[in-house]
């Protein structure tokens, strides 16, 4: 069982470098994204400073705190698109027939797609959360707590775009549908939580878990509580389970489509 | 300028087609909006409370407007169009088209932006009267000018994005950049009006291309003075020269640096 987890995390290592390594071919357009993608989240600050300049605080959020809130956001959405850049296409990779290609291969399937290649620009995203904490207060205990929630948001992040993805199974075109979802996710999880109420907070809970994402990680790194930081754990491993449970599920009812594909 | 009229006249019949699924991408122009409703909600402690001469509806109507005309725009699109056209070769074939590529560009797309235009319109001003319960009160004719202004925006941005897409001819992918006039124009021009910005800020963001693409028109739905008009319609009218002769000059540069081959 180790030795194969072993192999799986060494295979998935390999396939992420090197779709890295192509991604480097041109370093010009490389370097070019990383910056600009970093620029491109900076920007946002300028939101922040007029809004602060209207009210000290904006939903229960100090200023430092929304620049953490940014850099949380930045960091999950940058550790999910970076790695597993293609779990946003696997809703299209399912309904087009290019699964096929990832049948055959004798690792796990999720993982061998969804990994197959990288997205340059969001690592742009993970060094403007570091830059965000920094700005915060870097501490020992907020970089690896940081480090450790930038990994599960990521994860779940990730799972939801699988769960959604995986649906096409079933119903087939539901792009839109996991299109949508995750543009909520990205568009609500830099606003301070406060300034929702009613129905769209329960929703941070359960369908749309920016809450365990972005929310809760905010308060543990004001104010660290165990049984919060054992919640975030278990709901991210309840989120990547369904995902593998739904995937390997709605797989059984895949057909191909004969379509010849090349992977170079 | 008859054949431009007929590529967007074809453009427009091809997009309606697909009018459904354009109304189906608009889902985050409402989550936005929303987003955008509790924030002010939260901000404006009393709605009828001015802050910088705007009360909360009026900064809600003003992002809905500047919001129309940065969803209808679909700027993403047309710069990863012009990139992807200059970097496959494929723009050779339309340089030897009894047309300019730069005007075939602004037609084909405005095709596009009209359908978008009147869809999201029609949303915004949906959401703001269910949301607001108001609308600012304007005449016909203030109608027609604030009309004009977006279409004036509309071709000035259509005409920027393009240049920012034509530098593809000198560097490999042009995006990045877009990426950065789409935060400028989303943070500076969408969210807040220029009076939010600090007073040594508000000159330099009146010259840039903000104040003709985004603020103007959104300024003159919730507030229509005819000073104001006169002053949007002169800078826009500045801008349209300007952006062209940019955008002209980047093309006919980098065309003779175009090496295409065949294949």
């Amino acid at each position: 069982m180790l030795t194969e987890v072993k192999n799986q995390w060494k295979v998935t290592m390999l396939s992420i470098k090197y779709a890295l390594q192509r991604e480097m071919l041109n370093k010009v357009t490389f370097f070019s994204n990383i910056i600009f993608m970093m620029l491109n989240n900076a920007c946002f600050i300028v939101q922040w400073i007029i809004l602060y300049s209207l009210k000290n605080e904006v939903g229960g959020y100090s200023f430092k705190q929304i620049l953490l809130l940014w850099g949380i956001a930045a960091g999950t959405f940058g550790v999910s698109h970076f790695f597993f850049k293609e779990s946003y296409e696997l809703s299209e990779t399912i309904n087009t027939g290019k699964l096929d290609a990832f049948l055959i291969q004798p690792k796990n399937v999720l993982l061998s797609c969804i990994t197959s290649s990288v997205e340059v620009s969001c690592i742009g995203d993970m060094i403007y959360g570091w830059i965000m904490l920094f700005i915060y207060g870097f501490t020992l205990k907020n970089a690896l707590l940081f480090a450790f929630f930038c990994i599960t948001g990521g994860f779940i992040l990730t799972s939801v775009a699988v769960i959604f993805a995986s649906l096409s199974f079933w119903f087939g075109r539901v792009e839109i549908v996991a299109n949508t979802i995750n543009s909520l996710m990205t568009n609500f999880a830099t606003y301070p939580e406060g300034i929702f109420k009613g129905f769209v907070k329960i929703l941070f809970y359960t369908i749309l878990p920016i809450g365990i994402v972005n929310f809760l990680p905010i308060q543990l790194l004001k104010d660290f509580n165990f049984s919060t930081f054992l919640i975030i754990i278990g709901v991210t491993i309840l989120f990547i389970a369904v995902a593998f449970f739904l995937f390997y599920k709605g797989l059984k009812r895949y057909s191909s489509s004969n379509l010849m594909n090349v992977r170079v | 300028m008859r054949k431009y009229f007929y590529i967007l006249k074809s453009e427009l019949m091809s997009n309606l087609q697909y009018a459904f699924d354009i109304l189906v991408g608009f889902i985050s122009y409402c989550i936005l909006i929303f987003i955008f409703l509790n924030l002010w909600k939260y901000i404006y402690a009393d709605p009828t409370e001015l802050i910088n001469g705007y009360n909360m509806n009026q900064m809600i109507w003003y992002v809905i407007i500047t919001e129309i005309l940065w969803m209808s725009l679909g700027g993403r699109k047309l710069c990863k169009k012009i990139c992807n056209d200059v970097k496959s070769g494929n723009i050779a074939y339309n340089i030897n088209k009894p047309y300019n590529y730069v005007e075939y560009a602004l037609f084909n797309h405005m095709g596009l932006v009209i359908i978008r235009f009147i869809l999201v319109g029609l949303l915004g001003l949906i959401l703001g009267i269910v949301f607001l319960h108001s609308f600012p009160s304007l005449t016909i004719l203030e109608i027609l000018g604030v009309l004009l202004s977006c279409l004036l925006a509309t071709i000035i941005n259509i005409m920027l994005v393009t240049s920012i897409g034509l530098i593809s001819f000198f560097i490999e992918d042009a995006n990045p950049f877009f990426w950065l006039y789409s935060k400028m124009i989303l943070v500076i021009g969408t969210i807040f009006p220029i009076e939010f910005f600090p007073a040594v800020l508000q000159p330099i963001i009146k010259f840039s291309p903000i104040y003709v693409v985004s603020y103007g028109p959104a300024k003159l739905f919730v507030n229509f003075t005819m000073t104001n008009w006169t002053q949007i319609m002169i800078a826009q009218g500045i801008y349209l020269v300007i952006s062209f002769l940019i955008c002209h000059g980047i093309y006919y540069k980098g065309v003779k640096k175009l090496n295409v081959n065949g294949g």
